[in-house]
């Protein structure tokens, strides 16, 4: 018996020594990135996908002596767990241990959230690539945090225009949103209310539908939707729940019933879904690589990333590797990787990224970008459906005004 | 709301409850037999969802393939959670109801991860036959095709183990060391036997029940962690080690699902919680349990 | 009598000299054991004394987190008000929930907590405009006079935690403490020497949740923000592996178990993004190797740090 738990002692012990000698090796290169994102769990999907995006640009940028011809940048992966508390203790992890200069966080905004005092306090970048709510930027804005990715309300707004368009056209009266429980799912629901009252004064919204992150069974939702018999649907689901919800919907024939116009549809669904996605819906993305193949940046891009990882760049690996790039014409314009004066270099600046010349907002750090709908179809050169007659909004055309913002800052206090 | 969509509605609750009972019959099984909560059962539900894609993709070219999946699904299942209980279960009936917790909690943290590298963070969808990728209509309500046989595969595992318990001779011992093992174990009954292949079949049961969700929706990582919890509550509301209090369960907790989604659709969760938490303080061994160990 | 408090007393020492000696990172991973480390204490208050699984105790530390959360961000005030009104809120809730639980005993009891957690989760999770749903609370600053490094913080929590601590070890040796041992150890007995089994429970229970809601009030400020994941079942999971590695027959197991649960994981998360499969292998390996805890494994090995009324291990259906 003694024996049995001394050799057990033992064994942690020597478990123990292992886990601190294999943490302890760090070379010090010279730019320590970090990037903290959703890698169990909901978030998983998305965020894979980002880091192979970060991963090809780090290469591609050390293949040329790093950052400034002389940096390496060193990467540094941790998972966020999709938990704000995780989230800032790996960050925290990051800047201390790490020593990262900047951190690329998070698929879920409200870790994103919970990082932005961290890094403010630590004076570290962050840089948001996939989550994308607008209150990382809105209120308590931190001119350490920047975002690439277009914002809820941008595509919020990007949606209810070629919503109301529709409505207005077709005569729509009645309609019913289906949003996820959570940061994303909850703005872009009320962002889009908000707008089609404005856009189409003749819609009502029938009711409202909360399914819990990480639902997999729709079903009561769509039979409940179906017998509300609305004009249309308007829904915000999230990555792997929208998968479900329309896989599920659609063998009920719900799309043959209800139009479901301006959803979140990206790459990666177009690519999941490739043989069953209902053809000639129309809806919204936020970086589709397809929309900027005139730019050279972007065919290198997905020729590279193609050649690395045999699939196609999905929106989230495009907004990455934009993060990568924005980050790196920030370093060379303050020719230094001191990150006070990188800040301060980014701030309004104009980057030169795969999805073209764009510029960051000097209010909010928000990457004027755009949003991108169009209407789902086969096309011969991709082994999954595109989008066709795809519909730009800018973001100078679908950002909130200033004004608003100073006012919500200022109501926040 | 007239008659048909709360019929629908009906449906679409019988659909989610079936799939729960599904989930929850291995659970009661194995909690009423060996008085193990098996945390890890979810975990091999998914794993039973992510075979069942592995052999549907291997058999693609076959119409036969996407049935047969299933049940091979939850062999495979089963296979897994005959070595789990060879090598770790087996070695905890005897310990405290923390460490039991514990050590299944912790498979289930073991698992997660050996789904995850087996079949990466991609989420897998299955295409499903012809015959059922279009709704059916029952007095006017749509119902999933799919789901047809989904409750008549709930009901098949109901009476099978109706059947079983019954009328088998290895029904009636497992049935007696629900009530009292020391007595089976008296009658010269090789219980550590009977333990190991009591919880091959629940386990059969969470993989096929794994088989069954796969082609609804798609598969993805994390789906185990929310369908534990409510498999839990079911198991509460109906009575550990009940077959019929597991179904009567599983059927009010997918039609209060279904029903609050209509009326006060952010409730549902928590008025599930509610029911849970009122049958454990008013009968703590559930509709149909019976009242005696603690 | 010299050995009883000759390693709480080392133990406060060390941790008054670390933060001069590890770097920045180890002090806000001590600042989280000390956390861990008093919510596993109020945890195994209800465990380890009163032989009841609890796994729902998340709820109370959630509880308390958004007393605090709530009461800075919307109100303005001061920390120090905040932790008794976050004891006092986790307190209440726990008076209502645990007057249903204290009735049922074992499995049942585990999972009518583990109800009720839930049930905190969801209401938490689902009222935005109160809580901010799962966004969480952001922008819970610690005052001005703990500044924003590490360490100030850190000895904030130290001093919370040890009065905290001292607290429970004061309750724990009280009559009232003997009186959950004999409940545990044999409740019908208890109940037939006349004493009300059940409003002892309670009364035990609502403690526990008191000191799980404090614990829970010095987690928004270290993070700066709270967020609904800190109610969940999964979170109620950690005071239990924290109490079964540390030591559940220990008063000091459970902070011992959060100094090796926390550290561990942070090494563990550095390197790996299959941290909960390290984890699961280690809980077993602690379950079937080391039944009794880190401490439980030294006081074998050392008998004198045996204290004589925990020897004998609690008996639990």
């Amino acid at each position: 018996m003694d024996f049995r738990k001394t050799a057990a002692f033992f064994v942690t012990v020597i478990a123990c020594i292992i886990f601190l000698g294999a943490s302890g090796v760090k070379a010090g290169e010279p730019y320590n990135l970090g990037v903290a994102l959703g890698l169990t769990g909901a978030g998983a999907l998305y965020s894979a996908d980002g880091v192979e995006g970060i991963k090809l640009a780090v290469e591609e940028i050390n293949a040329k002596g790093g950052f400034l011809g002389q940096h390496k940048v060193e990467l540094f992966i941790r998972d966020s767990q999709t938990k704000p508390d995780v989230g800032v203790r790996e960050v925290k992890d990051l800047i201390l241990r790490d020593k990262i200069r900047a951190v690329i966080n998070d698929y879920s905004s409200a870790v994103a959230m919970a990082v932005k005092p961290i890094a403010q306090e630590y004076k570290v970048l962050h840089i948001a690539s996939i989550s994308n709510s607008e209150n990382i930027t809105k209120i308590n804005p931190s001119p350490y945090t920047f975002q690439v990715v277009p914002n809820s309300y941008m595509q919020a707004k990007a949606a209810s225009v070629g919503i109301a368009k529709i409505a207005n056209q077709k005569g729509w009266k009645e309609y019913i949103t289906i949003a996820s429980d959570y940061e994303w799912g909850r703005s872009t629901q009320a962002e889009a209310v908000k707008f089609l009252k404005e856009l189409a004064p003749n819609l009502t919204l029938k009711k409202e539908f909360w399914p819990r992150l990480g639902e997999t069974q729709f079903t009561s939702y769509i039979t409940g939707i179906m017998a509300m018999k609305p004009d249309f649907v308007f829904g915000s689901v999230a990555s792997n729940d929208n998968v479900a919800w329309m896989e599920q919907a659609k063998t009920y024939g719900f799309f043959d019933k209800i139009p479901y116009p301006g959803s979140l549809i990206t790459v990666t669904e177009l690519q999941l879904q490739a043989k069953t996605l209902p053809r000639n819906m129309i809806a919204l993305t936020r970086a589709p690589f397809f929309a900027h193949m005139d730019n050279p940046m972007m065919t290198d891009f997905v020729k590279n990333y193609r050649a690395k990882y045999n699939k196609f760049p999905s929106d989230w690996a495009v907004l990455s590797y934009d993060a990568v790039y924005a980050l790196k014409q920030g370093v060379e314009k303050a020719k230094t990787i001191d990150t006070e004066k990188v800040k301060d270099a980014m701030k309004g600046m104009t980057v030169n990224l795969t999805r073209g010349k764009l510029a960051f907002r000097t209010i909010d750090n928000q990457l004027s970008c755009s949003s991108y709908m169009g209407t789902i179809a086969d096309d011969p050169r991709y082994p999954f459906p595109i989008y066709k007659e795809i519909v730009e909004v800018k973001g100078s055309e679908s950002e909130r005004p200033e004004s608003e913002i100073l006012e919500a800052r200022k109501a926040a206090k | 709301m007239d008659i048909t969509s709360l019929f629908t509605q009906f449906l679409s609750g019988l659909t989610y409850g079936t799939i729960l009972f599904l989930v929850a019959a291995g659970l009661s099984l194995i909690f009423g037999v060996m008085n193990i909560l098996n945390f890890a059962h979810a975990a091999l539900w998914l794993m039973g969802a992510y075979f069942s894609y592995t052999f549907w993709n291997l058999m693609q070219d076959y119409s036969f393939g996407f049935w047969l999946s299933i049940p091979l699904a939850g062999l495979a299942a089963a296979a897994v959670g005959w070595v789990m209980e060879v090598v770790l279960i087996k070695r905890i009936y005897k310990r405290e109801l923390y460490e039991q917790l514990l050590i299944t909690y912790s498979i289930a943290l073991i698992l997660s991860d050996t789904i995850k590298l087996t079949w990466g963070v991609t989420n897998k969808l299955i295409v499903r036959p012809e015959i059922i990728q279009k709704p059916v209509f029952i007095f006017g309500a749509p119902l999933d095709s799919y789901f047809i046989f989904v409750i008549l595969a709930g009901a098949a595992v109901a009476s099978g183990l109706w059947w079983f318990l019954k009328y088998t001779r290895y029904g009636h011992i497992v049935k007696a060391a629900v009530h009292s093992r020391e007595m089976v174990a008296a009658l010269g009954i090789p219980i550590p036997r009977i333990y190991t292949w009591v919880f091959t079949l629940g386990i059969f049961l969470a993989g096929f029940a794994g088989g069954i969700q796969a082609p609804i929706g798609s598969i993805t990582l994390g789906m185990d962690t929310a369908i534990i919890i409510q498999a839990f509550c079911v198991v509460v509301i109906g009575g550990f080690g009940s077959l019929l209090g597991t179904l009567v369960g599983s059927l009010i907790v997918g039609e209060v699902m279904s029903f609050t989604i209509l009326f006060w659709p952010e409730g549902a969760m928590v008025l599930i919680f509610v029911i849970t938490a009122a049958i454990l303080i008013v009968r703590p061994w559930g509709l149909f349990g019976t009242p005696m160990r603690t | 009598m010299k050995n009883k408090y000759l390693f709480p007393v080392a133990l406060f020492l060390l941790a008054i000299a670390l933060p001069y000696i590890v770097p920045e990172f180890w002090v806000h991973v001590l600042t989280e054991i000390l956390i861990m480390g008093l919510f596993a204490a109020s945890f195994n208050m209800v465990f380890g004394y009163m032989g009841q699984l609890t796994f729902g105790h998340a709820a109370y530390y959630g509880v308390g987190a958004y007393t605090t959360g709530l009461l800075m961000v919307k109100a303005n005030v001061p920390l120090l008000l905040c932790l008794p009104l976050s004891m006092l809120s986790a307190g209440l809730c726990a008076a209502v929930l645990g007057y249903f639980c204290v009735k049922l005993r074992g499995i049942y009891f585990a999972i009518l907590t583990m109800a009720f957690g839930q049930l905190v989760y969801y209401i938490i999770f689902q009222w935005y405009s109160f809580t901010g749903g799962d966004n969480g609370l952001q922008g819970i600053v610690p005052p001005a006079f703990l500044g924003k490094a590490a360490n100030p913080y850190y000895f904030f929590t130290l001093i919370v935690v040890a009065i905290g601590m001292i607290a429970l070890w004061i309750i724990s040796e009280s009559p009232f403490g003997y009186t959950m041992r004999a409940i545990r150890d044999n409740a019908e007995r208890t109940e037939f020497i006349g004493i009300n089994v059940q409003r002892y429970m309670h009364l035990n229970f609502i403690i526990a949740a008191m000191f799980a809601g404090l614990a829970g009030a010095l987690w928004g400020p270290f993070n700066r923000s709270v967020a609904p994941d800190l109610c969940n079942w999964q979170h109620s999971g950690m005071p239990v592996f924290m109490t079964v590695m540390g030591g559940p027959f220990n008063f000091l197991g459970p902070l011992i178990g959060s100094a090796i649960y926390t550290m561990l994981m942070a090494f563990v998360t550095s390197f790996t993004e299959y941290w909960p499969m390290v984890s699961g292998i280690i809980i077993i390996l602690v379950v079937l190797l080391l039944p009794g805890g880190l401490l439980g494994l030294l006081e074998d090995k050392f008998p004198f740090l045996r204290r004589k009324d925990d020897s004998e291990k609690g008996a639990e259906e």
